[in-house]
């Protein structure tokens, strides 16, 4: 019992500092990523438009 | 009411920008493409967003509360399965990279490609439905924590549901997956914000060592050890690999994801991170469950031999333990963002079901049906109309269903099982295609008909364990397809698969 309380204590603290620190790369990249998305779609509107 | 002004403020606040940020979708969308799968233009961070968004919502938080409430760290066990095997799809591409370079809408489009179009309706009505009973539940568990921590009382529980229900309809409907994508980004930071804020009052108020010893003095060995325990063991944990791999490939809202990146390469880096937010996404809220065990669990033993919990002197469920703590421990301003989060989770969720199970009705049944009949192909804009009403019909289904039914046993298992209904068929069905040359129509057929079989009646009917009901249903749609393949009629060749996909791709 010891061993498996150790083992998911340190699975649990990798895990939640994982969650964390994606969640910070997320919310600062992620804001860019949305605008490349925004002027992907406008191309691909133009280029629907001129064929 | 356990809400203050600042909390209102602050979740009154999320809604307004929440809906205005989801109308401003509609002008990017031009084509079905754009509608189904955002012109497939998803980067790494913001495809890590919207899957992770997708697939946390408010009805996640509650059922893996549940679940540590019930059975303690054990519980773990499941939430690691379904990190580890996500991570794994990401990084070796397993059916992910094959299914992106395909440049499918749905799941149930390869069904054409490899096998028939009549297969494919098939397929589609099994998915719809699997998945619409799936999400039927969510609004009422969804509601459940929203009054339990806001202490709306629990006669506006229906309006309350509908209320959100509309706000999501009315972006998913406009932008479709634009506004979805958009949607999740902002959802996403606030539920993840939200998760981690709930973690640390969690721990801080209930104490890491009164958790541990909670659970070793209600449960034992069985708290820790999920090899022990008698709700999981050997049996559960294979079952639960299987489940989740046929999850993370074919789940139709993940694979609109997969589906929507720019690249197969991509697909697989998005798919790999997400991973290690889905190890946290089931901890954490069992962690949850098993602080609300601990502050909570002091009432008579229950059915499952743990203590039921008990607030202001009433007795609740297992599965509003973890709301109630929240309830108590959080103070003003903070209950605010965490409900914010929370509504944000629900969201999310449900904007992106509506979207996947609108989009195999329209794209899978409908349009189908059509050609089969001889009628001629819909143009793009014709095409979104069918998916938006698609979308109203779903809706009012979910309305209905999430207000009049209630799951029996575990909400975890019943979402489990709903899933398996097209699941097992499903996955077996990808796999043959795209790995085993001799696969064909009839063992298509037959794998997908003894799946859902598999899953429904041991289930709803002989009230098997869930556990064998899942190895019922994957191991009968991999007999139906093995046998049916052989008995039937060899497969047509690559070139006639190639030719299928080109007029599926003119049609789109």
């Amino acid at each position: 019992m010891e061993s498996w309380r150790l083992f998911w204590t340190i699975f649990l603290v990798v895990s939640g500092a994982s969650f964390a620190f994606i969640t910070v790369v997320v919310t600062v990249k992620g804001f860019r990523d949305l605008l490349d998305m925004f002027s992907g779609l406008i191309e691909q509107q133009e280029e629907s438009r001129k064929h | 009411m356990n809400f203050a002004m600042v909390d209102w403020v602050i979740v009154i606040g999320y809604l307004a920008v929440s809906l205005g940020i989801g109308i401003l979708g509609k002008r990017y969308v031009g084509n079905v493409s754009h509608f189904l799968v955002a012109g497939r233009e998803l980067g790494l961070y913001i495809g890590i967003a919207t899957l992770a968004a997708t697939e946390i919502g408010t009805i996640t938080y509650m059922y893996n509360g549940e679940w540590g409430y019930k059975y303690g760290f054990a519980s773990f066990a499941a939430a690691a399965i379904s990190g580890l095997v996500m991570i794994f799809v990401g990084r070796t591409g397993f059916v992910i990279s094959r299914f992106r370079a395909l440049k499918l809408m749905t799941v149930p489009e390869y069904f054409e490609l490899k096998y028939s179009r009549s297969l494919r309706i098939l397929t589609g009505f099994l998915v719809a439905l699997g998945g619409i009973l799936n999400m039927g539940v969510f609004l009422k568990i969804e509601g459940e924590f929203l009054t339990i921590v806001s202490g709306i009382n629990v006669r506006y529980l229906v309006a309350v549901m509908t209320v959100i229900l509309l706000l999501e309809l009315i972006y998913t409907v406009l932008g479709g997956m634009v506004s979805v994508v958009i949607t999740d980004f902002l959802q996403y930071v606030l539920l993840s914000v939200a998760t981690i804020l709930v973690t640390i009052y969690a721990v801080w108020h209930a104490g890491w060592g009164q958790i541990v010893e909670k659970v070793t003095v209600t449960m034992g060995e069985s708290g820790f050890n999920p090899l022990v325990n008698p709700k999981f063991g050997v049996t559960f944990l294979v079952w639960q690999v299987l489940l989740w791999f046929s999850v993370h490939t074919c789940w139709q809202t993940t694979a609109m994801r997969v589906f929507s990146t720019k690249s197969p390469e991509l697909s697989k880096r998005v798919m790999t991170w997400t991973g290690f937010i889905f190890l946290g996404r089931g901890m954490l809220p069992m962690l949850w469950g098993i602080a609300a065990l601990t502050m909570l669990g002091t009432g008579v033993v229950g059915t499952d031999g743990i203590p039921l919990p008990v607030v202001s002197g009433r007795t609740l469920q297992p599965i509003d333990a973890m709301p109630a703590m929240l309830a108590q421990i959080l103070g003003p301003g903070v209950r605010g963002v965490v409900v914010a989060g929370m509504l944000a989770a629900t969201m999310s969720v449900n904007s992106s079901y509506l979207l996947g199970w609108s989009a195999v009705i329209s794209q899978d049944i409908i349009l189908p049906i059509r050609r089969s009949l001889g009628k001629p192909p819909l143009d793009s804009k014709k095409q979104i109309l069918v998916n938006r009403v698609a979308n109203l019909f779903v809706s009012l289904f979910l309305m209905f269903w999430g207000l009049y039914y209630t799951p029996p046993g575990a909400v975890y298992l019943y979402l489990n099982i709903t899933g398996t209904i097209f699941l097992a068929g499903a996955f077996v069905c990808v796999i043959g295609g795209l790995y085993w040359r001799r696969a064909n129509s009839t063992g298509g057929y037959a794998a997908m008909l003894l799946g859902a079989a598999g899953a429904i009646i041991p289930y709803f009917f002989l009230h098997w364990s869930e556990n064998i009901t899942g190895f019922a249903a994957f191991g009968l749609a991999a007999c139906g397809l093995v046998v049916g393949s052989l008995l039937g009629r060899r497969p047509a060749p690559v070139v006639e698969e190639a030719k299928n996909l080109k007029q599926i791709v003119r049609e789109d």
